[in-house]
């Protein structure tokens, strides 16, 4: 019999794992489930292994890890739960344990302990891997291109946009003032998330001309790392975690909002407390940062409360048909629902359609998409017929993960539509 | 008996991927909704069409190898549980809705067919599945048969015996028999189909199911009464129905689950009750609306407060309220004992206050909730099985219940079936010669007792 010791993580949620009274109601909530139909995809099921793994019924073996691995953390299960589970919270715990006991893997090992919290680092190798993508690999459709080394070196092929020229944080200064004449009303500070930073930095500084042309004066701390989640809630390394969220910790120290735009990181340093907290000061530290938190959705809408006049649609974009995929971070995790829908219906340059399902997970899930990338496509695949459903011209998202996803998936579909950040279309 | 030849067997037959014989994966079918049982079966296959399921039990029958059949494993009596190891054969991935035909209103669709995902298709085609368990997010249409399961509605509308119009099932032996048609009407020969119903996969593995559909009603009113005394709930119930108006649901929830309905109800008012009855009355909108003016009637002279939920939203807060019951009272404790007695409704005031007794002599919580309407009642002991001497108390306590519905005319099971669970008590709940006819049958059709062995009645030596 192994004593509970050996499983200190999974511990703090045990209250979590008693709850479930393994009723089955997850079933039809599951995107992995409704994919594989077996039972240890679906929530109750990977409860029920994780109550072995803690009464010694069952190790904690590779097979153990493959199968708590095949979830994509959407939190689908716990929202719909009717005895409040939160199933995510308690497999991120277990995964956890897994790597205190036996370690990460090559090559997760190197990529996440020791390149991910090396920002500058971690930009080279990006760089490198740009520049392999460039000469060994094929262009496919327009400015998707196949694979970069860093991707291919963590599994297999997808569509995915090429690696910025220039980084975001090349191309912009520390701090951003409002235009001449344009009184400052709000200091935030920007963390700018690994995506936008090294794929997506046109993104981010669209972001930047719409925030400081609004009256707020945008600050992009040089000290930001990534946020941590690939590391923490995708492997399951807490230690390397704590670091990195240290490091964000002292980078927004001085400001009074953290604005993100990509859902996934700002859950994730909102989950910060939750599970890298390990003593007293960390807790307060921690508790203090995720209340400054806030999506730019959710910043425009609810602290700016910007009118729709302010929302000036980018020319090319003026009289398209525009639906909204709603990432699983975005509305579960931090409850950003109303925001964006808001903003997209009360433009009137654009059509909003609502899409069915648009809550349901694209399968992106950052590392599940690399360690099962098919499972992830078939998930992916029925995200694309709710969009091809509703003929909009574009899609838009409010997390560069999603975006990438959405861009494999309309791509390897031939769909003619266009994958963007929500604020992309704008000015 | 198994052996490790028989999992390569087994995945020539449905292919590698449709075999799952890993510890973790067997782990995942040890257990389905029950609080008390779990076994271990020695394989698993998924398989995909009729043939293959024919294959995989010709294949069990000739090597005398446990086959338990499964759908979401979301039962409450221990029926999908690999008691005696073996094969563990699950539908889930047999989950093609073959065809809705709105001339016909049937329906036919595959064992492994969510029931919630078939409502939704039907929904769409303007029809609807009238029995609707509670548990609609999980379970499968094969185990809503096998189960012959229905949920509230079932007061106006009965339970999927009635929906029910043909099987295809396959036999111990690997035949593929259809049983029953595409029509309403059919006098041909013996009602074989219903003999599966109901079978609890003891007699066949279901593989087609046609059902009769109605079309989707066009109206529906909720509506809530508090009341402060559990007889005088029952009296309510019996008189609504006395009255001539039959709604399509009327549930019963005491005040262990309360907390699930504060924020919709008064707390002055809840906290000072004992019973919520939830009822919904259905059909074109000018009687919905007459129908439910005189519930609210009859509710009104009893109840402290009476609602009737003003929109869809308000209404299905409502029920959302009623479905969370299950989880919330088993998280309430260790361990529930969580019956599924069925009485008279005119017995219904009188059962609740001699089971309240009961309890009370062995000194144990007891929660009542159930679909009061048809007399169909959970009540539920809450024990800690690690207690030996509360929960003893508690078995006894629900051995006396289900005594007491017994002696007032009630059953053992109205819903959940007998399986594991209940089998203890079938002795007392139905006569001997009946017993006797159901193991003849199972030895006509299962002679070796590869399906499903170990449920239903206790076995002697054999
Ligand atoms: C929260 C909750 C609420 C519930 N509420 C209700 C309710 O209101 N009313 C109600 O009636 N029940 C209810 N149930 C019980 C249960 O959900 C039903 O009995 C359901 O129909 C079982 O379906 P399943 O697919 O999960 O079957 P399983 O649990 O997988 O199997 C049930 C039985 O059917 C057999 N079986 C399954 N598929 C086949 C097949 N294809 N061929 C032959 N035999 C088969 C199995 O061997 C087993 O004996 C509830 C359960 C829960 C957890
Ligand atoms: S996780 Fe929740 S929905 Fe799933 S079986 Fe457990 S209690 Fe039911
Ligand atoms: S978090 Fe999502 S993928 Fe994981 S078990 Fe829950 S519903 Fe399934």
């Amino acid at each position: 019999m192994k004593t509970s010791l050996n499983f200190e993580q999974i511990d703090r949620f045990k209250e979590d794992l008693d709850k479930c009274t393994k009723c089955g109601f997850c079933m039809s909530y599951c995107p992995v489930y409704q994919e594989e139909h077996v039972e240890s995809s679906v929530a109750r099921g990977k409860i029920m292994l994780i109550r072995a793994l803690l009464d010694g019924t069952l190790e904690a073996t590779d097979e153990m890890a493959e199968q708590l691995n095949r979830c994509t953390l959407c939190m689908t299960c716990a929202e719909n739960c009717p005895a409040g589970t939160q199933v995510p919270a308690v497999i991120t715990a277990a995964r956890a344990d897994k790597v205190r006991l036996k370690g990460l893997s090559f090559p997760y090992n190197i990529v996440y302990r020791w390149l991910l919290p090396r920002r500058r680092l971690f930009g080279g190798v990006v760089r490198l891997a740009s520049w392999f993508q460039g000469i060994f690999l094929p262009k496919t459709e327009g400015t998707i291109r196949h694979l970069s080394l860093f991707l291919s070196a963590l599994g297999k092929g997808r569509h995915i946009p090429q690696i910025a020229p220039k980084f975001l944080r090349q191309s912009v200064p520390e701090i951003n003032k409002p235009p001449a004449g344009v009184e400052v009303k709000y200091t935030v500070g920007y963390f700018t998330g690994c995506m936008t930073d090294f794929v997506f930095p046109e993104l981010g500084k669209k972001i930047i001309n719409f925030l400081t042309r609004n009256s707020v004066e945008v600050v992009v701390p040089r000290g930001q790392g990534c946020c941590g989640a690939p590391v923490f809630l995708g492997a399951g390394d807490f230690a390397t975690g704590r670091r990195m969220a240290d490091t964000n910790v002292k980078a927004f120290k001085e400001l009074d909002y953290i604005i993100t735009d990509c859902a996934t990181c700002a859950s994730a340093m909102k989950d910060y407390v939750k599970f890298l907290a390990d003593n007293d000061d960390r807790k307060r530290e921690y508790t203090e940062f995720a209340g400054k938190i806030k999506d730019i959705t959710e910043f425009l809408v609810d602290v700016l409360q910007l009118p729709p006049s302010a929302y000036r649609v980018a020319g090319e974009f003026k009289g398209k048909t525009v639906t909204w995929h709603e990432p699983c971070h975005l509305g579960r995790y931090l409850g950003v629902k109303e925001q964006p829908r808001k903003i997209l219906k009360s433009i009137p340059d654009i059509h909003f359609v609502e899409m069915p399902d648009a809550d349901r997970c694209c399968g992106m899930a950052g590392t599940f998409s690399i360690y099962f990338y098919d499972l992830s496509k078939k998930i992916a695949d029925k995200k694309a017929a709710s969009i091809d459903s509703t003929g909009a011209d574009i899609v838009v998202t409010d997390c560069p993960g999603c975006q990438i996803q959405l861009i494999d998936s309309t791509t390897r579909h031939g769909m003619p539509q266009k994958v963007m950040h929500i604020m992309e279309l704008f000015e | 008996m198994f052996n490790a030849k028989h999992v390569d067997q087994l995945r020539r037959i449905v292919g590698k991927d449709n075999v799952l014989a890993t510890q973790e994966e067997l782990l995942a079918y040890s257990y389905d909704a029950t609080n008390m049982w779990q076994h271990l079966p020695d394989v698993v296959v998924l398989p995909t069409n009729a043939n293959q399921i024919s294959d995989i039990l010709k294949l069990a029958n000739e090597s005398r190898i446990p086959v338990t059949p499964r759908g979401g494993g979301t039962n409450v009596s221990g029926g999908s549980i690999p008691i005696k190891g073996g094969i563990v054969l699950c539908t889930t991935r047999m989950n093609r809705i073959i065809e809705i035909n709105r001339t016909n209103l049937n329906a036919t669709v595959e064992p492994g067919v969510i029931l919630q995902d078939l409502q939704e298709a039907l929904a769409k085609e303007g029809l609807f599945f009238p029995p609707d368990p509670q548990s609609a997010q999980g379970c499968t249409m094969g185990g809503v048969v096998a189960e012959n399961s229905g949920g509230p509605s079932c007061l106006k509308y009965g339970v999927a015996k009635q929906y029910v119009l043909g099987l295809e099932v396959v036999l111990a032996d690997g035949r593929i028999v259809k049983l029953g048609g595409l029509t309403p009407k059919n006098r041909t020969g013996y009602e074989l189909a219903m003999l599966f119903t109901g079978s609890e996969g003891t007699l066949g593995v279901i593989s087609k199911i046609t059902l009769r559909l109605l079309p989707s009603q066009k109206s529906s009113q909720t509506i809530v009464a508090v009341i402060s005394d559990v007889a005088v709930a029952g009296e309510t119930v019996t008189e609504i129905i006395a009255s001539g108006v039959l709604p399509s649901k009327v549930e019963f929830v005491d005040n262990w689950t309360f907390e699930k309905f504060r924020g919709l109800l008064p707390d002055e008012i809840l906290d000072k009750s004992q019973v919520i009855l939830l009822i919904q009355v259905d059909g074109l909108p000018e009687t919905v609306e007459a129908e439910a003016q005189q519930v609210v009637d009859i509710c009104q002279s009893r109840a402290g407060e009476v609602k009737v939920a003003q929109n869809q939203a308000e209404a299905d807060r409502y029920w959302q309220a009623r479905t969370a019951h299950f989880s919330d009272i088993s998280s309430r404790t260790h361990t529930i004992v969580n019956e599924d007695v069925s009485v008279p409704r005119d017995k219904i005031a009188d059962f609740i206050k001699l089971g309240q007794e009961s309890a009370k002599k062995y000194d144990v919580p007891i929660s009542f909730a159930g679909h009061v309407g048809d007399g169909n009642f959970h009540p539920v002991v809450l024990t800690d099985s690690r207690n030996k001497e509360h929960y003893n108390r508690s078995l006894k306590c629900v051995e006396e219940i289900i005594e007491i519905a017994l002696s007032l005319g009630g059953v053992l099971s109205g819903e959940h079936g007998i399986g594991l669970e209940k089998q203890r008590f079938l002795k007392k709940a139905m006569d001997p010669a009946a017993i006797e006819i159901m193991k003849a049958i199972k030895d006509v059709l299962d002679p070796n007792h590869i399906l499903n062995p170990g449920k239903i009645w206790e076995e002697t030596s054999d």
